[in-house]
């Protein structure tokens, strides 16, 4: 029950502190800057054509607002612990009743209230938009929004833990950046030698595909925004069990993380 | 009140403390000194389950520390030589959040309370962020107070603060000692020390070198103690008569003004008196010039002596 109350008051501080100040209407302003930007060119095709079929045509703008939400709270995350760290405030919150369970868990659970709130928004958001272009409000976007969630919640989790081993906010932040830049060059060389023939390829070409191949699946499962990737090829293929199976994996990876988080700070200690 | 046993803590090769045998009685004011790196702030944090001991037991109040960590932290408050303060925070704001942390009731009532007593209500409503040294020092003071702890630990309490400030958290320590909280001093000041503390506990290079009232130590170190002696008139034969005492190791005159030096096995002043007495003169004052806080600390510290009994060194 004391576990539970620390974590409630932690996580009121650090949730009014993140609404009242400006960093996630920015974020929420860029994730709409971006989904219009795609909204944009979708309805000058349609001009063109005159013909769009899509069952779902908002979710892939929501798929970009997603990401760029997800981005900033993996790093508002991956600087949570480590900025405490470096600024001695940690420290002091040990001196009383909280442990580090309770401490990883207030900050995770802030991120996600943080974002439902944003959830709110991106409802606000692509309900204006489709009353605006009579693109349909439908029910695979609310299976969207519902999956980003948890798709999210593996964001979030993925910076506490980076941010557990990390005494400092810059260097949180460039291991953060770093891993995703890696991330995304093995997808990217992975898929550029994928569009390769295989017969005019030299073998040190072929086996380093192969060698890609095998990270890229890794990836797949240690990257937080495939998640969100693949659960959208779920809905957009109508495919509940798929559906359902991504916001499981969602689930355990998240809580993986977070308890990998809680012993690499119990590990570190509050002072680094 | 704090008990640890054969408490030990390595960091890689170096080991920070060896063997620590503290005890901590309720409602004393304990002083803990050392050398800056003799393992002072290491046991501190141990103590407060921050660091975790590579061998050895912490018990407080009459627990063990890794069986009720968080139960047991809630009794106590930790004033550090930094305050670490959420800047952006009114010192309100700054009590408010740790009041409603630690579960205080009548939040309000009692942070005008603290404030008032470490004399910041009038700045309840400044961000803390633009609080000076001091100010923090105090603002500290009061969370650490702010539920009520049954002890207290403060390492460093007045360090960087001005006569004013020291005088006021002194005040501060004396006074929530009267209302029954035993206090954990570590500091480097130490006349402070000496003025407060009931008992030190002197630690360097991890060990334990001594743990004893102030009294008891002097005797322990001092073979000899100085007596100042006052008369009326300084007799020759009253100074015959005070050395041929067994116990009297020289005397010094100067004026009316006797220096004596005696064994310090025990207190001699009543026979040194009585003595004088028989040779018709009056004693118009007598006191034992002590050794002071500083002098036995270096003398325990730079001579790297133990005056604990074997079985407490552990």
């Amino acid at each position: 029950m004391k576990s539970i109350h620390t974590v409630k008051v932690l996580m009121k501080r650090e949730l009014i502190s993140s609404l009242y100040g400006p960093g996630i209407y920015i974020a929420i302003f860029i994730s709409f800057l971006s989904s219009s930007f795609i909204l944009k060119n979708y309805l000058d095709s349609i001009r063109e054509d005159n013909i769009s079929i899509s069952s779902d045509p908002l979710n892939y703008p929501l798929f970009i607002s997603v990401i760029v939400i997800s981005f900033y709270l993996a790093i508002l995350s991956a600087i949570s612990i480590s900025r405490e760290r470096d600024q001695g405030t940690l420290e002091v919150l040990f001196y009383g009743p909280v442990s580090c369970p309770s401490y990883v868990l207030a900050k995770y659970f802030k991120d996600l209230l943080l974002y439902l709130v944003v959830v709110g928004f991106l409802f606000v958001y692509f309900w204006g938009v489709s009353a605006l272009t009579n693109l349909g409000f439908s029910y695979g976007l609310v299976q969207a929004a519902f999956l980003s969630i948890f798709s999210v919640s593996c964001a979030i989790t993925f910076g506490l833990f980076i941010s557990s081993f990390t005494n400092r906010v810059r260097s949180s932040i460039l291991y953060l950046v770093g891993i995703f830049l890696a991330f995304l060059a093995v997808q990217l060389s992975h898929t550029i030698l994928l569009g390769m023939p295989e017969e005019n390829m030299p073998s040190a070409l072929i086996y380093l595909g192969n060698t890609l191949s095998i990270i890229s699946k890794g990836v797949e499962w240690v990257s937080p925004f495939s998640y969100l990737s693949r659960g959208m090829d779920a809905i957009s293929l109508g495919n509940p069990w798929l559906y359902t199976m991504n916001i499981i994996y969602c689930v355990i990876y998240s809580a993986i993380l977070l308890v990998l988080s809680t012993l690499v700070l119990e590990r570190k200690g509050v002072r680094g | 009140m704090i008990r640890t046993e054969n408490l030990c803590k390595d960091f890689d090769e170096v080991r920070a403390v060896r063997n620590l045998n503290l005890k901590v009685e309720e409602g004393e004011i304990y002083g803990f000194l050392g050398p800056n790196g003799a393992g002072k702030t290491t046991t501190i944090l141990m103590l407060l389950g921050i660091l975790k001991p590579s061998r050895g037991k912490i018990y407080l109040f009459g627990e063990e520390l890794s069986r009720n960590f968080l139960s047991l932290k809630s009794r106590i408050g930790v004033v550090s030589e930094k305050q670490y303060l959420y800047k952006e925070m009114t010192a309100g704001e700054y009590l408010d959040f740790f009041a409603e942390l630690y579960g205080v009731r009548n939040r309000k009532k009692r942070i005008e309370e603290l404030l008032e007593a470490v004399g910041l209500l009038e700045v309840i409503n400044r961000k803390v962020g633009a609080f000076s040294r001091g100010m923090q020092q105090k603002l500290g003071f009061a969370r650490a107070l702010l539920h009520d702890p049954d002890l207290l630990i403060l390492d460093e309490p007045v360090s960087g603060l001005d006569p004013t400030g020291i005088k006021q958290i002194r005040d501060l320590v004396r006074e929530e000692n009267k209302k029954g909280r035993t206090v954990f001093i570590s500091s480097h000041l130490l006349s402070e020390v000496e003025r407060l503390c009931g008992r030190v506990g002197i630690i360097n290079e991890g060990r334990l070198l001594a743990e004893d009232t102030m009294e008891n130590l002097r005797r322990k170190l001092t073979d000899v103690e100085e007596l100042e002696v006052e008369v009326s008139e300084a007799k020759k034969e009253t100074l015959e008569a005070l050395s041929s005492l067994d116990f009297v190791k020289g005397i010094t005159k100067e004026g009316k003004k006797l220096t004596i030096k005696v064994k310090a096995d025990k207190d001699h002043r009543a026979e040194i008196s009585q003595l004088i007495s028989q040779k018709g003169e009056v004693v118009l004052g007598i006191k034992v010039k002590e050794m002071s806080l500083e002098e036995a600390f270096i003398t325990i510290t730079q001579k790297n002596i133990s005056l604990l009994a074997p079985s407490a060194e552990g």
